[in-house]
């Protein structure tokens, strides 16, 4: 094996390149190494953060697969709303972008005015909604009681509450979802199109056999992403619902907030959270695995 | 070999130049008096009187007050503790046994003992909830007190008799059907009474007068399944088989605060309210016309309420203990909770049993004299000490399961029970690991 050997120039580059990392270093680990390692102890011991932790093995796991109701009702809810949101989010984004690369006039006043919603944070829009859903005030139910059609109690009815914030989530297709597909959209070569319409195709063919294949990568991306997100959905139940009605929102982020701070059950809780690392690694790990048939990178090149 | 010598000097030199800008200005001017912290959960803009007049009239301790937004205060409590730089005294409404249990306060017991504290002067109620384990945590500052109003406006249109409000639970649904109005469309523009809307829940309170004990054997069980509560819980389930959930539901969802608030609104016709509400009613709607009364009952059964307590503590590792003890002491005094009641109406009631009862404080408003005579019939919400979010979850649960007819009374019941007594076990064995672990005092 042949020996890597540092001339002195080089050296005293890596010295350097070495201390100007360190700061980021030390607080990598003192911030964020440290508290991983220690929840990982945590994680298999009963915990309140006031006082000393008292070992338990796998004991919070067990409980949380075998003995916890509410384990299993947040996993089925985050993952409904995952399910609903996620399509809800891409096509929405997709057709949006298609739709504002048009070489049309006044197109960038289009863009600007639908990516501003994304702008709004996750708080504010929670509670502009709440007001949305009012059954009795809100804007959605007063339109549709203007049609004769008799609006549901949306946050408040079990039934409806997720699908009330998969419907929130339109909101913002627009944002940066859409911009990047824009970007990809113009980067499509024109010749590619131009077959097309040699071979007599029409605009569907074009979207089918030409947009969708190019796009693909970002499709990917996107959706591995928005999974992610959509695994951790917190604000909009903590503040529009609390978990509620009947536990219909209680997501699992907003479980495990409820374990840390309410209940003070930090060992649970980080138990909690590395579950969902586990499961969110799985989900991802699957999507990857299936991109293979789907996903065409340019060239061919992996 | 020197640069670098040079470089790692100057990223230290950086450092501590950073670390000396961003350290507090800890040191308080050298002038020999005690800075006492007080941090506080309130939304009140000024001082509150106990401070300012304990300012006043103690030269050598100066109280700071800080006020902490209602949202994040355990958190903020939690991490100060931990980084063992606590204020001097918490003022806290959460049950003292949540934070006493996690050997968070500093017991009291020696100094009620030294200066023959007289705890005589609380109302029972809400002395009991002061203590953990034998131990004295707390002193109760303020406390609310719950009535049952009613809107004579509405009764009298209703034809009832507006100075016969119900005395029974029997008759709060006959009246409630005479007071509830519906608009062409089917739709609630006015109700009687809804026992799920308001702070307070009125099956525990049927529950708490049919007797119910929820808590057994030392505190060692949870007992949910008892008649009492089961009867309550069927009282309710009965009031939704009256009435609509869903329109119930809408109904509600239109009321807001203030203004908007169902009973200022004039749109409930009956209500059980704490005691800011005369002075909000006062404020938001002052031709609202209406009555006070004792809670109802079951015939044959004492009226029961619910009353909780807004307490001062020392948390663990504070600095100045003596003179935290000297402020607590001060602020519980019969005559600055009379002040205070006077000055800051919204939201005070005394805890001094001795204040409450002065004719000064009960010729405030015609209703204090209820709010005291339900305090003494009070029992605390603080059901589960050692357990007490986690039954409150459970128990609005398992209310609402029965109210949206998913499970019968004893299914949501027998389940919520027992999601409680594992949290329960739970806690008993790891306060019982602490304990044999580390000496507590």
């Amino acid at each position: 094996m042949k020996k890597f050997k540092l001339n002195k120039f080089n050296k005293q580059q890596a010295i350097y390149g070495i201390l100007f990392m360190m700061p980021w270093f030390i607080g990598f680990i003192i911030f964020g190494l440290y508290p991983m390692i220690m929840s990982v102890y945590y994680s298999l011991c009963r915990y309140d953060v006031l006082r000393i932790p008292q070992f338990i093995g796998f004991g919070n796991y067990q409980k949380l697969i075998f003995e916890d109701p509410y384990f299993w009702t947040s996993i089925s809810n985050t993952l409904i709303y995952t399910i609903l949101r996620v399509p809800l989010c891409i096509i929405g984004s997709l057709l949006l972008a298609v739709l504002v690369n048009n070489a049309v006039k006044g197109v960038k006043v289009f863009r600007t005015i639908y990516f501003i919603p994304s702008i709004v944070t996750g708080v504010v829009l929670s509670v502009v909604w709440l007001w949305m859903f009012n059954p009795q005030f809100g804007l959605i139910n007063s339109f549709l009681a203007y049609m004769g059609i008799p609006g549901p109690l949306w946050l408040l009815d079990p039934n409806w509450s997720k699908p009330s914030m998969v419907l929130m989530s339109v909101w913002s297709i627009g944002g940066g979802r859409m911009l990047v597909f824009l970007a990809a959209l113009q980067g499509i070569p024109k010749h590619l199109y131009e077959a097309v319409d040699i071979d007599g195709g029409g605009w569907w063919a074009k979207f089918r056999n030409v947009t969708i294949p190019m796009l693909s990568p970002i499709i990917f991306l996107w959706t591995v992403l928005e999974i992610i997100f959509s695994l951790q959905v917190f604000v909009e139940a903590y503040i529009m619902t609390q978990g509620g009605p009947l536990n219909s929102t209680m997501f699992y982020n907003l479980y495990l907030y409820n374990k840390a701070f309410n209940d003070f059950e930090m060992g649970y809780a980080s138990a909690l959270a590395w579950l969902l690392l586990i499961i969110s690694l799985i989900i991802t790990v699957i999507q990857f695995w299936l991109s293979k048939r789907w996903v065409h990178y340019d060239g061919g090149a992996k | 070999m020197k640069q670098i010598i040079k470089i790692v000097l100057g990223l230290a030199a950086l450092t501590a130049m950073g670390l000396f800008l961003f350290l507090p200005d800890s040191k308080p001017p050298d002038d020999g008096k005690i800075r006492l912290r007080y941090w506080m959960v309130s939304a009140l803009r000024e001082l509150p009187f106990h401070v300012t007049e304990f300012n006043r009239t103690h030269q050598n301790i100066i109280v700071e007050s800080t006020p902490l937004p209602w949202n994040e205060h355990e958190k903020k409590i939690l991490t100060s503790i931990l980084s063992e730089n606590p204020p001097d005294v918490v003022f806290l409404v959460t049950p003292v046994a949540k934070w006493a249990t996690r050997l968070a306060l500093t017991p009291l017991d020696d100094f009620i003992k030294r200066d023959s504290f007289d705890s005589s002067i609380f109302f029972s109620a809400l002395w009991d909830e002061m203590k953990s384990k034998d131990h004295i945590y707390a002193l109760p500052l303020y406390s609310n007190s719950y009535a049952f109003f009613y809107n004579k406006r509405l009764f009298r249109e209703a034809g009832l008799d507006p100075e016969k409000p119900p005395k029974t639970w029997d008759e709060v649904l006959q009246y409630s059907s005479k007071l509830t109005k519906k608009d062409a469309k089917g739709n609630f523009i006015q109700m009687g009474f809804i026992p799920t809307y308001g702070n307070i829940q009125t099956s525990i309170i049927l529950a708490w007068e049919l007797g119910a004990q929820m808590l057994l054997n030392d505190g060692t069980r949870v007992s949910l399944t008892n008649k009492p509560t089961l009867d309550a819980f069927n009282w309710i389930a009965n009031f939704y088989n009256q009435y609509n959930l869903k329109d119930i539901s809408t109904f509600v969802a239109g009321f807001g605060f203030a203004e908007q608030h169902g009973f200022i609104s004039e749109k409930l016709g009956m209500m059980i309210l704490d005691n800011s509400f005369p002075d909000q009613i006062k404020l938001y709607n002052k031709n609202l016309e209406y009555g006070v009364a004792d809670i109802p009952t079951f015939e044959g059964h004492p009226p029961v309420s619910s009353t909780g307590s807004w307490w001062l503590a020392i948390p663990r590792g504070a600095k100045n203990i003596e003179a935290a003890w000297q402020f607590m002491k001060f602020a519980v005094q019969k005559n600055i909770q009379l002040t205070e009641a006077e000055r800051q109406k919204e939201l005070l009631f005394p805890a001094n049993k001795l204040a409450a009862n002065d004719p000064a404080f009960l010729s405030l408003n015609p209703a204090n004299k209820i709010f005291v005579d339900m305090i003494e019939h009070s029992k605390t919400p603080t059901v589960i000490p050692l357990a007490h979010d986690v039954f409150w979850r459970e128990y609005m649960g398992a209310q609402e399961k029965v109210i949206h007819k998913m499970q019968t009374p004893m299914e949501a019941l027998s389940q919520a029970e027992k999601t409680i007594q594992m949290v329960l076990n739970e806690t008993i064995d790891y306060d019982n690991y602490v304990r044999s672990k580390v000496s507590v005092n």
